[in-house]
């Protein structure tokens, strides 16, 4: 045994001995975790509730019927360093009423006009499952007020488990977009829902990355039949690189352009951030619990305080 | 990998019963069965008399995440399918008579709800589920594939759906579903043959859709006694529909600040409400919502709210409960055929089942009636009425005088090349002791019972509490000190051992909470890390800890979330460390910097690279204390692995297969004959270990050291081979290959012998005695030990007294002393595990003699089970019968065959005749 590990062990032991030197250890211990249990879980309980119904408040459930009283936003979708596309979405809660785009093909310097029929919307999806997500985490929340007594650590940890799970997935939904392969999105529905109707070269796709709206176009052409380069179709993705291939009713396709607009959609940013501080509350939570004495046995109790001394 | 393994598990439970915190629940048609999933993705069956008694019989393995949801999955009763549903998107369909898992799959959506429907496409049936969850359309599944054939979708406001029905009219003869979506519409589309045909993937629009005002619908049922009314209850209130109309009958809300959670219909009149707190109450509708009354709609379009109708029974729940950590999950069921079970069931947290037969009748003082439950157990108290109490696999050597139970074993490592199982136990101990030595006392009767201290062990002190992971490096990769055990706990340390001395060598103190994992980095590592072991702890750090060094090289720590996985980057000396919010840190091993830290699709991205750029680096056997959720999410669990690469099925498809199977090349054969895998249900739980018994690899075993024994009559693989393919007649493609195999094997030894002769010999003899001196432990024959605790489990007891007392006199086997969990892994590493209650389901109402308990094998379990044993143990006992020792008795026993110099020149040869024959 080398000397650092003798050092060391006199060291906790030390440190160990001055802690059970205080005899009334036990019980404060014990009243620390009730305190635990009936304040500190509730007021955290309480902020949580009002993190979370702010970010709900974002969401604007319709009420049945009542749909299109819902705020319409207007986004400008662009990039400063290309102009080829230019998107004007409007976005009325979860979906998308209008669309407008313009599209610059690179070759024939001629501009396409696209728009969304008049009797279809489309609807994001992403937002949708967050807002749903949300609601749930709050009717969990919902069911333990004030007035409920948690008896035991693990209770706690049980409900913060199920909370977490939903605000996990909501704010998954919106960081991470559902990567589809070409042919879905080809035969998604997307592609008929504008006027003029889109020609079979050019493909759009709409989604949520962060707090970010975005429009994707791909440029498609067709490869010949007999073409003698290698056919290999690509996987699923958010976003295709120029050069994927893909297959769809016997013809084979490449992409030949990507172009990528998007704009930041302020109310998603603070979602997101109602989210990520709604998590970090539900994990310090369960790491009190967790370090709380009466949970655990005195000794590592007293491992627990040396370290947190030493540190 | 070689093909079809035939893998038997034996399961040591212990006495602590895994924990089973229920989240759903089924009753199968027939009322024998119920199946419960709980919240860390196990499926408990449990079987039912008619007089209302439960008893626990398998736990079903395969999910890695919360069971959502259970339905049935078959019409007919003479096959019992069920299909369950995880958080995570995973779906499984079961046979519920042998846990087999028949078909499972994975969508990126989760269910909440499923419901079995039939449809009839002109004389043919066929099953369809019907799914509704996280997602805005009902999926209609295949019953059998578990595909997805299409979806009914919603036109107007599309939304989750919260709840649905299947409304079955025998006066249109058209089949409606009914849903409500989260935003309070009601949703009715049509199902009929016509739509049962469609091939194509077209969506299927709803009939209609109608605000009803409801939301955050718990549930909607239909009646069926009438067929006229719907019950949709809602957390705050319940209503009753017109089911033709669906126009409002009556409102009721709840006077206090109770939750409902679900209802059902239990008579024409009568309807059952339970609350989340798992409280339950029957109530008298009014007349306004009988149809056979005249009064029946006569309230519609009345705004009249409140009026509460009559209670006939409150439900008691249980008085004596135990703290629950969540409220219980409560269903309704009536048979449809004799004795009209009127059942309400509830499953709650601690594992328990309570059964309340509902009366038909009212009481005379209905207000003060409380209905009392009808039957009640839990999976503990089913483990604790067991006499004798099953089995943990140290048990003899943790009971402590005055103290109830054993030391559990909190966590474990095999150590196949010793046969050596490594217990770190709950006070800090941790245990060294031959795996089926120990296996063989707690499962067998023998002169070893009244051995105390038996069977030699060794006890390693110094964690001062709970030991929570342990890590023999040397198995996972060569580059490790033979020598070095690693060990953490709850005390934040991690020791490092000699497993041969028993020394302890080094304490690492550097983490701030306790050590959650042990993990070993990949072989491309640079240099120094390679000599490191990874260790997690629960204050969300992760420590390089190098063994050579007696250091931590690095330490990465303030995570703001637990640590869920660590990958790894050797080629850019990175370590990747992902956070269960999702989030990832990129750590620089040499300078310990943190390099990033991403979320969202980047992170996910980064994940995703290292595993093409390193497939399976982190090895198989490095986490096997880790609960079992972790493991089959990795899927590193080494035997379930194994499993899935051998899609191991029933045995006939298996002898079918093997022909197809085994055309291309024989890899080198290293399977173990015996894998012990410490499993948890859940992380508080205990240990509880899994004997895998690979029947082809002890058979290779055996014959491998048959031909290495020094013997007069010179045997090498090919008069082996010759001999039993004489008796085979031809011998049948399976032992051809298990010869081959057996060859492989030796030759690999004579290979490595050889090679080692010169440099090593003296070394390995050195080193052999030192470790036989420094452990004490015994001597003892590993293979025919394994062959022995194996054949003495499958033998049928009690079917045959002649030949039992053969069995035991002259071969040496040993009779059990409690019946014999085993275990029948199917399909992708799933798994069924006999609970070790299995016996008292069996024959329920009988008094069992401890003989009746114990015999008669596992006959009548299941018919994929007995074929199994029945092969297993012909094929053994086959081998056996052509051994020069064929018995367990004698001093072949107590030493494994060495090297003589005989044996090698015998070796030789045949190695010899091996090579002219390959040319």
């Amino acid at each position: 045994m080398n000397s650092f590990v003798l050092l060391e062990q006199l060291d906790s032991a030390l440190l160990s001995s001055i802690l059970h030197s205080s005899g009334s250890q036990l019980s404060d211990d014990e009243e620390e975790f009730n305190w635990l249990l009936k304040e500190e879980v509730h007021s955290v309980l309480k902020q949580l509730q009002d993190v979370l119904k702010e970010a709900s408040r974002r969401f604007s459930t319709p009420t049945p019927g009542l749909e299109s009283q819902q705020k319409q936003e207007n986004f400008i979708l662009g990039s400063s360093t290309m102009d080829q596309v230019k998107g004007v979405l409007t976005l009325q809660g979860e979906a998308l009423t209008q669309a407008d785009i313009n599209l610059k093909v690179a070759k024939s310097s001629q501009v396409l006009h696209f728009q969304f029929r008049e009797d279809k919307l489309w609807k994001l999806q992403q937002i949708q499952d967050a807002r749903n997500h949300v609601n749930q985490a709050l009717q969990l929340l919902g069911s333990h007020d004030e007035s409920y007594h948690f008896k035991t650590g693990a209770e706690v940890n049980k409900l913060m488990d199920a909370v977490m799970l939903q605000l996990t997935r909501a704010r998954n939904r919106l960081t991470t977009p559902a990567s589809m392969t070409l042919p879905e999105l080809a035969t998604s529905g997307l592609m008929k829902m504008f006027t003029p109707p889109m020609p079979g070269d050019v493909m759009v796709n709409f989604y949520i990355n962060l707090s970010k709206l975005c429009l994707t176009v791909y440029q498609l052409h067709v490869l010949p039949s007999n073409t003698t380069k290698n056919f290999k179709p690509a996987g699923s993705s958010v976003l295709h690189n120029p050069g994927a291939m893909f297959e769809l009713n016997n013809n084979r396709f490449e992409v030949s352009h990507v172009h990528k607009v998007e704009c930041v959609v302020p109310w998603l940013n603070d979602t997101l951030v109602f989210f990520t501080i709604s998590l970090q509350l539900c994990q310090q939570l369960k790491d009190k619990v967790y370090v709380c004495p009466s949970r655990r046995s005195h000794k590592v109790t007293q491992r627990l305080k040396a370290a947190a001394l030493i540190g | 990998m070689s093909g079809n393994n035939l893998v038997l598990p034996i399961v040591l439970w212990g006495r602590t019963a895994p924990t089973h915190c229920i989240s759903s629940l089924l009753v199968m048609d027939d009322f024998n069965t119920i199946i419960t999933g709980c919240h860390d993705g196990q499926i408990c069956l449990w079987d039912m008399t008619p007089e209302l008694e439960i008893c626990p019989r398998a736990m079903l393995f395969g999910h890695t995440a919360s069971i959502t949801c259970l339905s049935k999955a078959s019409a007919c009763s003479d096959k019992q399918y069920i299909v369950s549903a995880s958080e995570n998107g995973e779906m499984c369909l079961w046979d519920v008579n042998d846990g087999r898992c028949i078909e499972f799959t994975k969508l990126a959506c989760a269910h909440i709800g499923i419901q079995f429907y039939q449809f009839a496409i002109g004389t043919e049936r066929e099953g369809r589920l019907l799914c509704n969850g996280h997602y805005p359309e009902i999926l209609v599944v295949d019953a059998t594939s578990l595909e997805v054939l299409y979806s009914l979708v919603s036109k107007i406001s599309p939304d989750w759906i919260s709840s649905m029905s299947i409304i079955r009219s025998h006066r249109t003869q058209e089949d409606t579903v009914v849903a409500v979506s989260v935003t309070g519409i009601l949703k009715v589309w049509i199902i009929t043959a016509e739509v049962s045909r469609m091939q194509d993937m077209d969506p299927v629009f709803e009939e209609e859709s109608k605000p009803i005002y409801c939301q955050g619908c718990q549930s909607i049922s239909f009646c069926t006694f009438t067929q006229s009314s719907l019950l949709v209850i809602c957390s705050k209130y319940w209503r009753v529909f017109d089911a033709g109309d669906y126009s409002l009958l009556c409102s009721v809300s709840s006077d206090n600040d109770q939750a409902w959670t679900g209802g059902e219909f239990i008579a024409a009149d009568k309807v059952i409400i339970w609350t989340e707190d798992g409280c339950s109450y029957i109530y008298k509708l009014p007349a306004s919502c009988l149809p056979a009354s005249e009064h029946f709609r006569s309230d519609v379009g009345k705004t009249k709210e409140g009026s509460i109708p009559p209670l006939v029974y409150s439900i008691a729940d249980r008085s004596d409960k135990q703290l629950l950590i969540c409220p219980p999950v409560t269903r309704f069921f009536f048979g449809r055929r004799e004795p009209f079970h009127k059942l309400l069931i509830q499953g709650d947290s601690a594992g328990r089942l309570s059964l309340w037969g509902i009366p038909d009748t009212s009481p005379l003082q209905p207000l003060y009636t409380a209905l009392q439950v009808s039957s009640t157990v839990s999976l503990q108290e089913a483990f604790d009425k067991l006499t004798p109490v099953s089995a943990g696999i140290i048990d003899q050597l943790s009971a402590l005088p005055g103290k109830e139970g054993p030391i559990k074993v909190t966590a474990s490592v095999y150590i196949p090349s010793q046969g050596r199982l490594v217990c770190g136990r709950e006070d800090g101990s941790i245990i060294l002791v031959p795996a089926t030595q120990t296996a063989i006392v707690q499962l067998l009767q023998g002169e070893h019972m009244l051995r105390r201290g038996w069977p030699p062990h060794r006890t390693l002190r110094g964690h001062r509490n709970k030991v929570t992971c342990v890590l023999y490096p040397y198995q996972i990769s060569p580059r490790y000190d033979q020598r070095s055990l690693v060990s953490g706990g709850v005390d934040f340390s991690v020791i490092v051992w000699d497993i041969f001395t028993g020394e302890m060598k080094h304490i690492f103190c550097v983490h701030g909470g306790e050590i959650t994992q042990l993990i070993v980095p990949p072989e491309n590592c640079s240099t120094r890390v390679q000599h490191c072991v990874c260790s997690v702890a629960s204050d969300h750090s992760v420590g390089l800890l190098s063994l050579r060094e007696r250091k931590c090289i690095m330490l990465a720590s303030r995570h703001l979330f637990p640590i869920q996985v660590i990958k790894w980057r050797p080629a850019d000396d990175y370590l990747v460390v992902g956070c269960s919010d999702g989030s990832v840190y990129v750590w620089q091993m040499d300078t310990g910097a943190l390099d990033r830290c991403v979320m969202g699709i980047t992170a996910v991205e980064i994940l995703n690279a290292c595993d093409e750029l390193a497939p399976a680096t982190v090895d198989a056997l490095s986490h096997s204390a880790v609960n079992l959720k972790q493991a089959m999410t990795r899927r590193s669990l080494a035997a379930l692995k194994n499993m899935a690469q051998h899609k191991l099925q029933t045995l006939a498809t298996n002898l079918l297969a093997a022909d197809n199977a085994d055309k291309g090349n024989l890899p080198k054969y290293s399977h173990n004959a015996l894998v012990v895998q410490a499993m948890k249900t859940n992380l508080k739980d205990p240990d509880m270990h899994v004997l895998f018994f690979d029947v082809e690899a002890v058979i290779i075993q055996l014959l491998t050291e048959e031909a290495q024994r020094p013997n007069p009559i010179l045997v090498s693989p090919e008069t082996l081979q010759k001999s039993q393919a004489g008796a085979d007649k031809g011998g049948s493609f399976l032992a051809n290959k298990i010869f081959k195999q057996v060859k492989e094997t030796m030759k690999e030894t004579i290979k490595e012998h050889l090679l080692d002769e010169d440099e090593e010999e003296e070394e390995e003899m050195r080193r052999r005695e030192e470790k036989s001196k420094s452990l004490s432990l015994l001597e003892y024959n590993l293979t025919m030990d394994t062959a022995k605790l194996f054949m003495s489990c499958l033998h049928a007891w009690g079917l045959n007294e002649q030949l039992d007392g053969i069995c035991m006199e002259r071969l040496g086997m040993l009779r059990p002393h409690c019946p014999i969990s085993f275990g029948l892994i199917s399909r992708g590493g799933h798994m069924s595990l006999m609970l070790p209650t299995f016996k008292l389901s069996l024959a329920t109402g009988l008094k069992l003699t401890l003989t009746d308990i114990v015999g008669k094998g596992t006959y009548g379990v299941s018919r994929a089970v007995t074929t199994q044993h029945l092969l297993s143990i012909i094929s053994l006992a086959n081998t056996l019968m052509g051994m020069t020792n064929a018995t367990f008795v004698g001093e072949h026993m107590k030493k494994a065959p060495i090297f003589t110099k005989q044996a090698k020149h015998t070796a030789d040869l045949s190695s010899v005749n091996l090579a002219e024959k390959l040319k």
